[in-house]
């Protein structure tokens, strides 16, 4: 067995020379991926792989290149070529790799040592369970779509020439599945997903009927009348508009003119019920690591505190160029990219009320289910806007589906127009780990039919 | 990259616990990336992937392992992996493997090892000059610059073993407009499968001055009104439309799992009778184009609707197995890590009759959609969503003010019945698309103008109110 990380020093070793800064990611993982369909096994896919990086900072100068070839050759190809393309570059004073500091070493709960003796047919199981449940919820649901079970257990070793030398495990184990509804005015379909770090974290009925039930719900939509109200959102929904805001909180957004929220630090962004948390040591959180991307130890950082913006998410070049502390949130995507900032496990604290309490208190409103969305949630305009379907509420009760309408409001309206913060916080892996409870949001334009 | 010998050794051992298909899949993809932002050349990156998947059919059951390594050991071991899931002994037989020629030619008249990167460089440095020249209120401007040469190799136990290379290069860029509080940005690419000779046809201050006109105009946009009203889609991207809210449905996985709106429509009226629609994978220098697809099946130009009836779906190799029929060469994978699945090359909306200057005076109140992000659609409802980057409110047959923030959302095959207007103008898009069917694959989408005579817009306007169309 090969110690990559003492690979990982070594190619560091070879490279680094006076005025030259060297990193050296490797990435190893096994992944099993299985897709079932009416109770069978219709795709199993179980395959290991690695992959190196090399990043080469000279004079502020930075190149990268990576390689699935382990031989010597490859190798030294590339990490000779990433030193050759840090010369195309633009020197930046800013850019350079972070001093070594200590990583704590509290357990972050991220590795699941069963993972690897569970059998095959166990995550077979898993997939199967989570289908039955989406079918089984009613019968208008006719069938699955995609319905998966993914693992992978991951190792990471990084290492530079500043000395830093880490690695660390992490497993991840997550279920997918559309489920399709049909009744006499056409089909729906809504998914259902859970993703942790262990796999007796995942709860495949809950997956499958989260499925089931949100498609059956939504069936016979019909579009409401225009209008300005009230919306409640499912932390699905909310995620995805948590995603552009986490989009909007770096600092590298800000430096190159593309947030929304630029130059309004220590001001009051939102209702005082919105608190905004990035914290890659949340125990079990699915983004969560010792160390960043560039050997960085992660933390929790409060951006928006009770509505009053606070703080921003920092990598180690965004933070040199305001003279301040990386928040450990450079994130990488394997071993094919330069380290990228961006949030880790990104949530809004929940408040205390329930779902259906949130519902009792809306006389007239859409409870959104589900939204479709391309780049209608934009970070830099803000602009948010997207397609929805969801359950009509009047007097505090659920009267009927809704479908073929749109939702607009602007990033601001949302921050500010949050009346009601649920209790019921749920990470959903979309770009990272996005959490945020159920939602009631005020001021929203409802599109859909002409006025009568 | 692994000889005949090799191959149908992988294959029979994949094979001999009693599967109908094997396949090894091998490729060998170099890339190089450059990105410029904040007037910084801040991305240089180059990549190796190469690797082989070992596909085995067991009737309904499709088992699949890779490996990054091509030597003998580790192909043997990916064989035995994919092949474990079996528990009979070997039925079938390697057929004699003879390479597949292909007839297409889709010329690469400068490689792309023709100019040196930091030329390739110099040319975003220009697109941030030529950007940040155009109007001081461009506030920030954005560039890449990317080149793949992808090779694979795909070889079955069939006797299929087919080669295909695939050069795509793509240039883009964005700006970031902003007045007084108002953020604006607008970006797009350009690109195919070609080589260099794709700058000779393009300038790229050209590029980033349209797209910084745009952001500019987009800044003074008043909020688009919410909903139901008359659309004008731009040519060209615009196909984005039919690709997301039809095209997906059109594939063979949706149609056999019974998930699809057109499952069984096969010879029904789908769309208005004005409407041809093609999936065509052999068009020289297009994104989608192959000689051979992801199985080994040659590309093919497959008519999906003529004159407004459903011809036929798009099809794998897997699915067109389960319904016992031929391949439409439409099965593709993002590398050798992912399985194949049905997936659209280049996807268009043929030509119309009307005049694209007619089409906008036709409508009394609408909006018209000159660019946009992409779309989403979801399958089975066939309901779509985009959101329009750059649009204009068309009141009495003229353009009069741009608008933001509009989400157009509706029913794919609805929509499809309803388009009343398809103009002269065909165009495929600029080369820039990516299809993100849970793998990406590079793709092209196409379609003259046309007008939906009612659709739902999201905007955070009052309401309109007045006529439809």
């Amino acid at each position: 067995m090969t110690n990559y990380l003492k690979l990982a020093q070594q190619v560091v070793r070879q490279a680094a020379s006076d005025g030259l800064e060297v990193e050296v990611i490797i990435t190893q993982s096994k992944e099993t991926e299985i897709r079932v369909s009416r109770g069978e096994v219709e795709q199993l896919s179980q395959s290991g792989s690695r992959g190196m990086g090399v990043r080469a900072i000279d004079g502020g100068r930075t190149g990268y290149a990576y390689t699935s070839d382990f031989s010597d050759k490859s190798i030294e190809d590339t990490w000779r070529s990433a030193v050759e393309l840090a010369q195309v570059a633009t020197p930046d004073e800013y850019r350079g790799l972070p001093d070594p500091q200590p990583i704590p070493s509290d357990d972050l709960e991220i590795w699941d040592a069963n993972l690897v003796n569970v059998p095959t047919a166990d995550k077979i199981e898993v997939a199967k369970r989570v289908e039955q449940a989406a079918l089984n919820y009613d019968p208008r649901v006719i069938i699955t779509q995609w319905c998966t079970y993914q693992d992978s257990i991951d190792h990471v070793y990084l290492a530079n020439s500043k000395g830093f030398a880490g690695e660390y495990g992490r497993t991840t184990v997550a279920s997918f599945v559309i489920g399709i509804a049909r009744d006499e005015n056409g089909m729906t379909n809504a998914f259902g997903l859970g993703v942790s770090n262990y796999f007796a974290d995942l709860d495949p009925e809950a997956i499958g009927r989260e499925a089931g039930e949100k498609a059956v719900s939504i069936l016979s939509g019909q579009p409401v009348e225009t209008q300005i109200g009230t919306v409640i959102l499912d932390p699905v929904v909310g995620a995805q508009i948590l995603t552009a805001l986490s989009q909007a909180l770096s600092a590298e957004a800000w430096q190159k003119k593309r947030s929304f929220l630029m130059d309004r630090m220590g001001q009051q962004v939102g209702n005082d019920m919105v608190t905004l948390m990035d914290n890659g040591r949340m125990p079990r959180g699915v983004s969560s690591a010792p160390f960043d991307g560039e050997g960085v130890p992660t933390k929790a950082t409060r951006l928006i505190d009770e509505g009053v913006l606070q703080n921003l998410i920092y990598d180690s070049y965004s933070a040199r160029k305001e003279n301040k502390q990386s928040t450990g949130n450079a994130q990488r995507n394997g071993h094919r990219s330069t380290p990228a900032l961006g949030p880790s496990n990104f949530y809004m604290q929940p408040g205390h009320l329930t779902r259906d309490e949130i519902i009792k208190g809306v006389d007239k409103g859409l409870y959104v289910i589900s939204v479709m969305q391309t780049g209608g949630i934009d970070p830099v305009s803000g602009d948010c806007s997207m397609g929805a379907n969801g359950l009509w509420i009047e007097n505090g009760e659920i009267v009927g589906p809704v479908g073929g309408v749109t939702i607009a409001t602007t990033l601001d309206g949302f921050l500010n127009n949050i009346t009601q913060v649920g209790n019921d916080l749920r990470i959903v892996p979309f770009f990272g780990a996005i959490g945020v409870p159920t939602l009631r949001l005020d001021n929203v334009t409802i599109g859909g039919t002409k006025k009568q | 990259m692994i000889d005949k010998a090799l191959a149908q050794k992988v294959l029979s051992a994949a094979l001999r616990t009693g599967a109908d298909l094997a396949e090894v899949y091998v490729e060998d993809v170099t890339s190089l990336r450059l990105a410029l932002e904040d007037t910084k050349i801040e991305q240089a990156v180059r990549g190796a992937d190469r690797g082989a998947g070992i596909r085995v059919v067991f009737g309904n059951l499709v088992t699949y392992a890779y490996t990054d390594s091509l030597d003998e050991a580790s192909l043997l071991d990916a064989a035995s992996a994919a092949a474990s899931a079996g528990s009979g002994s070997a039925k079938s037989q390697v057929i004699d493997l003879t390479a597949r020629k292909s007839s297409l030619e889709y010329p690469i008249l400068k490689p792309f090892d023709s100019m040196s990167i930091s030329d390739k460089a110099a040319l975003l440095s220009q697109m941030d000059e030529a950007g940040r020249a155009y109007n001081p209120l461009i506030a920030q401007v954005y560039g890449w610059y990317q080149e793949i040469s992808r090779r694979v190799w795909v070889y079955n136990s069939d006797g299929v073993a087919a080669q295909d290379d695939r050069f795509i290069v793509e240039m883009g860029g964005g700006v970031i407009a902003r007045k007084n509080g108002t953020i604006q940005r607008a970006y797009s690419g350009f690109g195919g499968q070609m080589g260099l000779e794709l700058l000779d046809k393009n300038s790229v201050a050209g590029h980033i001055q349209r797209q910084a006109e745009s952001a500019v105009r987009m800044l003074d946009a008043k909020p688009c009104p919410a909903g139901d009203m008359t659309v004008v889609m731009c040519n060209g991207w615009g196909g984005v439309l039919f690709h997301e809210a039809c095209g997906h449905q059109m594939e063979a996985d949706f149609i056999t799992k019974g998930s699809s709106a057109y499952t069984g429509k096969i010879g029904q009226q789908v769309a208005n009778p004005i409407i041809t629609a093609i999936d065509d994978g052999t068009i020289p220098g297009r994104r989608g184009s192959l000689r051979f697809d992801d199985d080994g099946t040659p590309a093919q130009r497959t008519v999906l609707i003529e004159k407004g009836v459903l011809k036929d779906y798009m099809w794998d190799l897997v699915e067109a197995r389960r319904a016992k029929r031929a391949s439409t060469g439409n099965g593709r994978r993002e590398s050798y890590r992912h399985m194949p699945m049905p997936r659209m090359t280049n996807t268009y909306i043929d030509q119309g009759e009307h005049d694209p200057q007619e089409i906008i005076e036709s409508v009394k109140k609408g909006v018209y959609i000159k660019s946009m992000a992409g779309g989403q659609a979801d399958i089975s409802k066939g309901d779509f969503v985009f959101n329009a980057t750059e649009a204009y409110m068309i009141e009495n047959g003229k353009l009069t003010y741009p608008v933001r923030g509009a989400t157009v959302f509706g029913n794919g095959p609805k929509v499809l019945m309803e388009i009343d207007m398809v103009g002269n103008d065909l165009a495929l898009d600029p080369g820039m698309g990516t299809c993100g069917k849970t793998q990406g694959a590079k793709v092209s989408v196409g379609q003259p103008t046309i007008r939906i005579p009612k659709v739902t817009v999201g905007g955070t306007d009052e309401p309109v109110s007045g006529a439809i169309g």
